[in-house]
């Protein structure tokens, strides 16, 4: 009997060791691949960052009207932010293949199904920076246009329409990464739909004052295009 | 002269005429009575120039008034101009198509000069037209601007801007150097298109209307004024004012990039000959017709919603100047001169550094052109015609005095940033 369990002993320390012969070069592959990978980001990071920051990174970002972005970057420079992600992705894409170095049937099927999903992420990123520079285009040239108009309720008409370009990019950059897209579409009515009925409702509450205080002019005075009448620009 | 760049039509519509002395393009739409007097003018102009004269379709309403003894005539021939028909995208750039057809033809003729007939004038003299054609022809003159007689609330994006920068930058005294009725010589007209063929390569477009004046200071070509009355400005379009402001800034700070080597080297103002008898300033409208609250409001929410922009091209010693004076009110309310000096040139400087999308960063400027508008208004009310060229006058020193601050950061826009 013991030279059944000695057998046994055997068969399953052996059966570890070639299991773990197996799995180290693999382990020693993920490793190297992993150090490599953070070399390589870290020369990465060092080399996007002082390129941007030759060309006033972020001064431009904010000249194009994405101040808001140094908010949510770390220590609130959105060229750190972009050298950081720069170096995330080589650290990630060391990590797949390392994994993939496993040759094992299950982590080339999570390394296939995560570089098939790359165009994915790469396609919703291009809609959100695109939709991005349109909203704030947007918002720019509704804000002056209603200043110039003498609006009142002008910022609120920018920020609703950026507000609605961007749920719209948010929506078409969740249904391009094909997260819960009957939910999206859902959720984008609704959202689209409550922006646009907030908009309406304050412009025309906004709007009451102005008539009435236009109309009560307009009862008192000769009208504001009489008054200027006088002006010639050019 | 490269015969590329003459706009095909042109050609074919001078093809009957072969030569002239002088080419005049009428763009202004004139009464009858108005239009046979324009051409009794032409006739008795001095040594009998051959005159080209383009104007309407044939069978236009335009064309129709034209008289008829002109045709039998030999001095004043009538060539239909396509211009007429075009609609261009702005005013501005129909005026600049027009000088650019015109030019062509010019060349085409092998005319000695040029002339633009686009305004009305009020109480018109019919001679109006050839005083400006007179130097072109006797003196060899290169550019013949008007002298419109001034207005106190007319011509105000001129007197605010226009004349006070062209002034400090070239260091002219060109009281209207957009015209747009202008006299140019034929070496004017080629080397702006020359200019205008350049600037396709390295610039954006070159628009000829505002590069007249420059380019005739920085080729030291000679240039005079003449005095021709009171224009009929267009009336206002307050909706589209900011659109307004926009393309007449437009080309006017493009040509500044342009011109800088040149305007970099200018300093102070020299009085430019005007011929002609100066007329009164007319009193128009009653102080107290003017109420100027709308442009201050418009002021206030300009300063409340657009900071975010403003402080893009402003520096923050502007940006609190400006604060402060936007809680002033309307009867005390004052925009000083130094200080609107100051904010042109921020606004040029950003249109050359692309700071923000041009035409936005043009249109955010109405804001504070109401403001300077305001305070002017306020300021004259109650003055006399006849201060309007002293305030004029005080504006553009202010002009001057502030170029310093305009060069310092055109050389140095990083050090100077706001």
């Amino acid at each position: 009997m013991w030279e059944q369990v000695r057998q046994a002993l055997n068969q399953s320390t052996t059966k570890f060791l070639t299991e773990m012969a197996h799995l180290l070069p693999g382990m020693v592959a993920l490793i190297v691949a992993l150090l490599v990978s953070i070399v390589l980001a870290w020369i990465l990071a060092i080399f996007v960052r002082r390129l941007l920051a030759s060309v006033h990174f972020d001064e431009r970002l904010a000249h194009w009207g994405f101040a808001s972005v140094a908010d949510w970057s770390p220590m609130n420079s959105p060229t750190r932010l972009v050298s950081r992600t720069a170096a995330l992705l080589v650290i990630l894409t060391g990590f797949l293949i390392g994994i993939a170095a496993f040759d094992a049937e299950s982590t080339y099927l999570l390394v296939r199904s995560v570089f098939a999903y790359v165009p994915n992420v790469v396609g919703a990123i291009l809609v959100l920076v695109v939709g991005g520079v349109v909203a704030s285009f947007l918002a720019r040239s509704v804000l002056i246009g209603a200043v110039n108009l003498n609006l009142q309720y002008a910022r609120l008409l920018s920020l609703g329409v950026k507000w609605m370009v961007t749920v719209l990019t948010v929506a078409m950059a969740l249904e391009h990464l094909e997260i819960a897209p009957g939910i999206v579409k859902l959720a984008f009515g609704i959202l689209f739909g409550g922006i646009v009925l907030t908009l309406v409702l304050a412009v025309a509450l906004n709007s009451k004052e102005v008539v009435t205080k236009s109309l009560e002019r307009e009862m008192k005075e000769p009208s504001a295009e009489n008054i200027e009448e006088p002006f010639r620009h050019v | 002269m490269d015969v590329e760049s003459i706009p095909q039509q042109p050609l074919e519509k001078t093809a009957p005429v072969e030569s002239a002395d002088v080419v005049v393009g009428l763009l202004a739409t004139l009464a009858n009575d108005a239009m046979q007097a324009f051409f009794q003018a032409l006739h008795e102009l001095p040594g009998s120039p051959k005159i080209v004269v383009l104007h309407g379709e044939p069978g236009s309403a335009a064309a129709a008034a034209t008289p008829q003894a002109v045709e039998g005539n030999s001095s004043v021939s009538v060539l239909p101009w396509s211009m007429l028909n075009a609609e261009p995208a702005t005013p501005v750039q129909g005026i600049s198509a027009a000088f650019r057809s015109l030019f062509a033809a010019t060349e085409k003729l092998g005319a000695r000069g040029c002339c633009l007939v686009a305004s009305e004038m009020e109480n018109a003299t019919p001679d109006w037209v050839c005083r400006l054609l007179d130097p072109l022809l006797e003196s060899e003159m290169d550019l013949v601007v008007p002298y419109y007689t001034p207005h106190k609330w007319q011509g105000l994006l001129n007197n605010s801007i226009l004349y006070p920068l062209i002034r400090s930058l070239y260091g002219k005294r060109i009281h209207n150097p957009l015209g747009p009725d202008v006299g140019v010589s034929r070496r004017l007209a080629q080397k702006l298109a020359g200019a205008t063929r350049n600037g396709n390569a390295g610039f954006e477009q070159v628009h000829p209307l505002a590069s007249l004046t420059p380019v005739s200071v920085c080729e030291n070509l000679q240039i005079c004024q003449v005095r021709v009355g009171s224009r009929v400005y267009p009336p206002t379009d307050w909706i589209n004012l900011s659109s307004l402001v926009a393309q007449v800034l437009g080309p006017i700070f493009l040509e500044m990039e342009r011109g800088a080597p040149c305007w970099q080297r200018t300093r102070g103002s020299v009085s430019v000959p005007a011929r002609g008898e100066a007329r009164p300033v007319s009193e128009e409208t009653d102080a107290a017709d003017i109420n100027v609250g709308r442009m201050l409001e418009t002021f206030q929410l300009g300063v409340r919603d657009l900071q975010e922009i403003w402080s893009l091209v402003l520096p923050p010693a502007t940006l609190f100047e400006l604060r402060k004076i936007s809680r002033l009110t309307s009867d005390k309310f004052t925009m000083p001169d130094e200080l609107w000096a100051r904010i042109v040139y921020d606004f040029a400087l950003a249109h050359r550094l692309r700071t923000i999308n041009r035409d936005h960063l043009l249109r955010s400027m109405t804001p504070l052109y109401l403001a300077w508008v305001g305070s002017y208004t306020r300021e004259l009310q109650a003055a006399g015609g006849a201060a309007v060229e002293q305030r004029i006058e005080r504006l553009a020193l202010a002009y001057e005095a502030a170029k310093p601050y305009l060069i310092s950061r055109w050389r140095w826009p990083d050090r100077f940033n706001p």
